[in-house]
């Protein structure tokens, strides 16, 4: 028999099995198959093969859902805890915002006024101003930053 | 199964934990088989099996429903497989490329004996576990979510975030291989 009619044979045994095949060539397959034994031990082999697969037993861990459950659990419990703070944390950002832009007017009046009075040249005191703007955003980093640093560190200790 | 994947999404997001007690439940074994072939190791595939279900948990939110929800936990668990190789630097971030692209192809850390070896008992080193073993990892893992978790072509691909053409192309090679290695076992 022809190799190449052996090549294809192969090719769509695999291929019914990967990605499925047409109604044609499961035709011209089974027609094949009929015919040429070494082929249809190829297919014997394949189906025998990932029949294997399937029904390969793998033992579970005993209590292993019981202690996942546990694990997520306190987790679930611990990220409840931290979501009012976190909250409380962008509320305070948002407002502090809010008041920083109401009140700059006069609080570069304030800045302007209290540099000439202590003779603080012009570009200190509005470095000033400028800082004294950031201040609300920096804290509101460093708390996130400690946060994320903490849970890393405790993520660690718990590996 | 859409409107299903709906409402696990919604419980997710929620971090319903009831819904989250009974997929751990429902999924212990599928994921925990996967890993273990994605490892080679019992202790590490349970390390995983958790961590996989504290993500689900922080992350369920990201969840849509659009796809099985068994594809998005594989993938999950695989990307935290990848991170920690990438942290022990055992091997290149590219461990579960095609080994025909050049990339070094087991999961396992390379000091070890065996990939497979190590989790079996005397009695599973023959047959469909040992050939299992000789065949490399990127195979071996396409091979159970085929054919041992019936996903989709595409639903692997989006497992493994890799292209259709490459899944099939591993699940041909991976197939040749099994065959082979079975044959090879019974000889």
């Amino acid at each position: 028999m022809n190799k190449n009619l052996h090549d294809r044979a192969e090719k769509l045994i695999a291929q019914e099995r990967v990605e499925g095949i047409s109604q044609s060539e499961r035709d011209w397959l089974a027609a094949h198959l009929r015919e040429c034994p070494v082929c249809t031990q190829v297919a014997q082999q394949t189906t025998a093969a990932l029949r294997a697969l399937r029904g390969l037993p793998v033992p579970l861990p005993p209590g292993l859902a019981e202690r996942t459950q546990f694990r997520v659990q306190l987790r679930a419990q611990e990220m409840r805890e931290r979501e009012p703070k976190r909250r409380l944390l962008w509320i305070m950002c948002v407002m502090s915002w809010a008041l920083g832009i109401a009140t700059a007017p006069y609080v570069w009046r304030a800045f302007e006024w209290a540099g000439e009075r202590l003779g603080v040249p012009r570009l200190v005191w509005e470095m000033g101003f400028g800082l004294w703007w950031t201040i609300p955003a920096l804290i509101a980093a460093a708390v996130v930053l400690m946060e994320n640093l903490r849970l890393t560190n405790e993520n660690d200790q718990s590996d | 199964m859409a409107d299903d994947n709906k409402a696990l999404a919604q419980g997710l997001k929620l971090r319903d934990s009831y819904l989250l007690d009974q997929l751990i439940e429902q999924y212990q074994y599928r994921l925990f088989r996967y890993l273990l072939y994605l490892t080679s190791s019992r202790e590490r595939a349970e390390d995983f099996f958790q961590e996989t279900w504290i993500r689900v948990l922080e992350r369920g939110h990201q969840y849509d429903g659009k796809y099985k929800f068994e594809a998005w936990l594989f993938r999950i668990a695989r990307n935290l497989v990848i991170d920690w190789q990438r942290q022990k630097k055992v091997q290149s971030l590219d461990a579960l490329t095609d080994p025909e692209e050049g990339a070094p192809m087991e999961f396992a850390a390379l000091n070890q004996a065996s990939p497979l070896h190590l989790v079996l008992t005397a009695e599973e080193k023959t047959g469909v576990h040992a050939s299992l073993d000789r065949i490399p990892t990127v195979y071996r893992e396409v091979l159970v979510l085929r054919f041992q978790e019936d996903l989709g072509l595409e639903e692997i691909a989006g497992v493994l975030a890799a292209p259709l053409s490459t899944v099939k192309s591993r699940l041909y090679r991976g197939l040749e291989a099994l065959r082979g290695a079975m044959q090879g076992g019974a000889a």
